[in-house]
């Protein structure tokens, strides 16, 4: 399925990462309240920024002034395949990658939720050889591979990970193709009527800080370029410290059946002490295709990619665990060379009637001494909407669809479902649930109260339960978030002071960068601005790149609030400010489990 | 068409005038192009003010890149304001009548005047082959491709002893990522120039620079066509259209041209001060910028803070009517602390 057939195209380049990284932390931030915790202090903005930039050296709180941008540089078209191998001579080759969106994590604690929002993405000039991709729906990390890039170990700087997104027919994607074969032969290919559109694949790996592929976790280098930048930050301007990762990617065609989001390929999960990433296979009458993109690691810091000598691909038969040999690769096949040139997609030939016959077996990857390496999880459940947000008293329908083999699976099957503790790494609550016969399983998700958690599915005759917690190499999941309500706060007479102190001062501490397009505390500037920011704000924009703010954690009551404020005309503001504050009524467990989080050295 | 004068290079102190030189340019071309980016209307003319920025962000890169080469050299980048109306410094014009910039609002007057500043020249008339030849004889009137070309021609005969090796560089650290080098010997120097120019001017015969987008000659031509630049099965390989490149030229503010010649003292306090507020804007910016040319770390982004201090303060400008009620005035770009 997917980017694992032909037409595709290869991509390679860079991406630059400038996440704000103070929410990063349970100290200075609540994500079940969607608040940061606050300093005691009279100016508790100023005394949060501090705070912030104090965590830089000894917390490692590496970005306050992040803006959550997102940019490919240097990227670009490096190569295409229709079918007989990786060509440059298209004359799409070199095309640069035009990209930019928003990194937010739906979980700020954690690694595995990602997400990046963006309106469009452009590969080749308006008037030349093009893709003009527009949103369909954001792009998202999974299959976090923590042992990717092991010498790295800077931050996140060990891991890769698989991001991916669709871009449906119907939502404007267009090919100029002119005289490029490859080009036109995917135009022909978005034709088909089972075609939804393109997918795109990416690879995010060796990510550096600091602009500093030398630096390590707690070595004195690190701690004097975090000096440095606490220098620049405590001397005003902006500041922003982005890290740096290199990406490879392929570009093909989505098919109906097939996620948006995440490979929906034959998936290859790591076996015992596998040393590889998982992996993505397609079988086609003529050829298997491996994607070993997030699999094999750089082993030195010139990324020299592990050596593990000839790999073979073999089919096991589940009954009587016979193997049939599919065929074999070598080192100079997924060496460094090989992986830059073709984003780690390896295509092995097929006897005739091969393909056929691993239709309904194992797929098993092995080096020469005939130890698995990789095994096919021949039965998952993969969510429609991998990161899900709801309010508090609002009420979704989640779906994950199960999968056999790479294609969905028309069948009633029992699922359990696993609610997992926020950080995924404890199994909270366990539900035994059942597909309905084409496979899909709803699961209802009420907002009950403000609170993020995971959810993983696991097919009662496939994998173990994630008692450890999520394994993100052999796991599929969904998260969820819910916003609190803070109908307390929407209930607040709509004055400046209540506005600025219950809404705008939130994302005043946490987003230092804001003031580069609007003093938050400038009531003025607020006003002036009322407009913009209703429409940055609306719900409905919320996949756009430049919705507010960026973290998608203002609730509904703070909305309110500040659209009270925002639409009321000067006199009604100055008698709301003389008149008596409305009595409080906040969530009370909430504010309890708050202050269980005390500000540091409180 | 901005024509530049090119003296005799002979010196290590001649190069480093001649860098200044090209400073000054990058630098002189941003008042005219931000002037249209910001008097165009908020919801109008996306794609332009797109185009328009793309060329304003390259720009000062290549200041970067240029302030980078001569302080690899060891000068001291100077950062001029120059007055509007007013020509490029080192501009002496194709007929010894220099370009005169103004500050004109998003219009077909400010694409035609950012094309003349960037025109490349189609017929080589002072083909780079020639540029040595040219060092010994007087002064010339070049393109702004030709003076950088000579001036590459110049720097690759220098020893190595005058390249400073990370003397005040500015990298890609914060900003302009995998766009801004540190320039530490005549290899990165020849880099930075072959940047400066292709993105200015294309390649010979081919309008695409070197990361394959349009030169900025023909981004501007794009929006003063009203056509989207396009591959064609023609000699020249390219037409304007048939697409059309979405422009509204009602979708600009009514401000005056060249505010900077205008006397505001009979216009209303708000326009003023909104005047007022632009002059201190743009001098905080020339300072931080200046610091930050000159090897002060941190200033960068003090610099960066500074310019979107000046859009806050021009955007609102813009929004300040005149006497006339009909009129606005951005910003004049004076260098002029409050």
């Amino acid at each position: 399925m997917s980017v694992l057939e032909t037409p595709r195209i290869f991509l390679k380049g860079e991406m630059s990462w400038d996440p704000i990284t103070t929410n990063n932390y349970d100290t200075n931030y609540d994500e079940d309240t969607d608040k940061p915790i606050f300093p005691k202090a009279a100016d508790k903005v100023k005394a949060f920024r501090t705070q912030a930039i104090n965590q830089v050296v000894p917390a490692g709180n590496w970005n306050p002034h992040g803006t959550h941008r997102v940019a490919s540089y240097d990227a670009g078209v490096s190569a295409v395949d229709l079918g007989a191998g990786v060509v440059k001579n298209d004359p799409f080759v070199a095309a640069a990658i035009q990209f930019t969106g928003m990194l937010v994590d739906l979980e700020p604690f954690g690694a595995t939720s990602s997400q990046i929002y963006f309106d469009g993405m452009t590969f080749g000039i308006d008037g030349g050889y093009r893709i003009l991709a527009p949103r369909t729906s954001r792009f998202t990390a999974r299959y976090i591979n923590f042992a990717r890039n092991t010498v790295n170990k800077m931050i996140a700087g060990v891991a890769s990970a698989v991001w991916q997104t669709s871009f449906a027919k119907s939502d404007g994607l267009r090919v100029d193709a002119f005289d490029s074969p490859a080009l036109q032969a995917l135009a022909k290919a978005l034709a088909g009527a089972d075609v939804l559109g393109l997918t795109v694949r990416l690879n995010v790996y060796r990510t550096i800080y600091y602009d500093n592929p030398a630096l390590r976790n707690g070595s004195p280098a690190t701690k004097q370029a975090g000096e440095a930048l606490v220098a620049k930050l405590q001397g005003g301007g902006f500041q922003p410290n982005p890290a740096r990762s290199h990406l490879v990617g392929v570009i093909g065609l989505w098919r109906k059946g097939e996620p948006a989001h995440e490979p929906g390929d034959r998936a290859l999960c790591p076996a015992g002490q596998s040393p590889l990433g998982s992996a993505y296979a397609r079988l086609d009458a003529k050829a298997l295709t491996l994607d070993l993109s997030n699999s094999v690691s750089e082993v030195t810091e010139d990324l020299k990619k592990q050596d593990l000598g000839p790999l073979t691909v073999v089919a096991v038969d589940p009954a009587t665990q016979a193997r049939t040999p599919l065929g074999t690769f070598k080192y100079g096949d997924y060496d460094r060379a090989a992986y830059e040139a073709s984003a780690g997609i390896v295509t092995l030939p097929l006897a005739a009637g091969a393909a056929k016959a691993a239709g309904d077996k194992d797929l098993q990857l092995r080096d020469a001494s005939g130890t698995v390496l990789l095994a096919e999880q021949a039965v998952r459940a993969i969510p429609e909407t991998p990161n899900l947000y709801l309010d508090e008293g609002e009420s979704k329908t989640a779906t994950f669809q199960v999968y056999e083999r790479g294609s969905p699976k028309a069948a009633a099957l029992p699922v359990t479902l696993y609610k997992m503790s926020p950080d995924g790494s404890k199994v909270a609550n366990t539900l035994p649930m059942k597909t309905d016969p084409n496979g899909v399983l709803s699961v209802p998700v009420v907002g009950t109260t403000g609170a993020v958690f995971p959810y993983v599915p696991v097919l009662a005759n496939g994998d173990p339960p994630p008692a450890g917690g999520i394994d993100t190499q052999a796991n599929t999941y969904m998260y969820v978030r819910i916003l609190p309500a803070d109908g307390d706060i929407g209930l607040m007479p709509p004055t400046w002071d209540n506005v600025y102190a219950n809404v705008l001062a939130n994302w005043n501490a946490l987003a230092p960068c804001m003031d580069n397009w609007l003093m938050l505390d400038d009531p003025a500037q607020v006003k002036q601005y009322a407009a913009v920011l209703k429409r940055l704000t609306d719900p409905a924009r919320f996949e756009s790149f430049r919705f507010m703010p960026v973290t998608r954690d203002m609730t509904k009551g703070e909305r309110t609030l500040l659209y009270n404020y925002l639409d009321a005309p000067a006199e009604a503001l100055a008698a709301a400010a003389a008149a008596k504050p409305a009595p409080l009524s906040r969530n009370l467990a909430a504010l309890s489990r708050a202050m269980r989080r005390p500000p540091p050295g409180a | 068409m901005i024509r530049l004068q090119l003296k005799p290079l002979t010196s290590l102190k001649d190069a480093q005038a001649q860098l200044q030189t090209a400073i000054g340019v990058e630098f002189g071309t941003l008042p005219p192009y931000l002037y249209a980016l910001y008097s165009i209307k908020p919801g109008t003319n996306a794609e332009a003010a797109q185009r328009i920025k793309s060329v304003v962000l390259q720009e000062m890169i290549h200041m970067c890149l240029a302030c980078n080469i001569l302080n690899a050299l060891g000068g001291a980048p100077k950062l001029q304001p120059q007055s509007y109306p007013g020509p490029l410094p080192g501009d002496i014009g194709p007929n010894g009548t220099p370009l005169t910039l103004h500050l004109y609002a998003f219009s077909s007057d400010a694409m035609a005047q950012a094309m003349a500043i960037e025109q490349p020249e189609k017929v080589p008339d002072f083909p780079v082959v020639h540029a040595e030849a040219a060092l010994a004889a007087q002064a010339k009137a070049v393109t702004i491709g030709e003076f950088y070309a000579a001036l590459d021609a110049f720097l690759a005969k220098l020893p190595a002893s005058d390249w400073h090796k990370g003397r005040n560089q500015i990298v890609d650290d914060q900003f302009f990522a995998g766009q801004v080098f540190a320039v530490n010997g005549y290899p990165d120097a020849r880099q930075a120039i072959h940047d400066i120019v292709s993105e200015g001017e294309g390649a010979k015969d081919d309008p695409l620079d070197f990361q394959h987008d349009i030169a900025h000659f023909y981004r501007f031509g794009e929006i003063f066509h009203g056509k989207v630049l396009t591959k064609a099965d023609n000699p020249l390989h390219y037409s304007w259209g048939p697409a059309k490149f979405p422009v509204d030229w009602a979708g600009a503010y009514p401000a005056i041209t060249d505010p900077g010649l205008h006397d505001f003292s009979h216009e209303p306090p708000a326009a003023q001060a909104a005047q007022k507020a632009c002059d201190a804007a743009y001098a905080a910016l020339v300072d931080a910028l200046q610091a930050a040319v000159t090897g002060h770390d941190g200033t960068l982004g003090q610099a960066v803070r500074a310019m979107f201090d000046l859009r806050i303060a021009a955007l609102h400008a813009f929004t300040v009517p005149l006497a006339d009620p009909a009129r606005v005035a951005g910003p004049a770009f004076r260098y002029k602390h409050s």
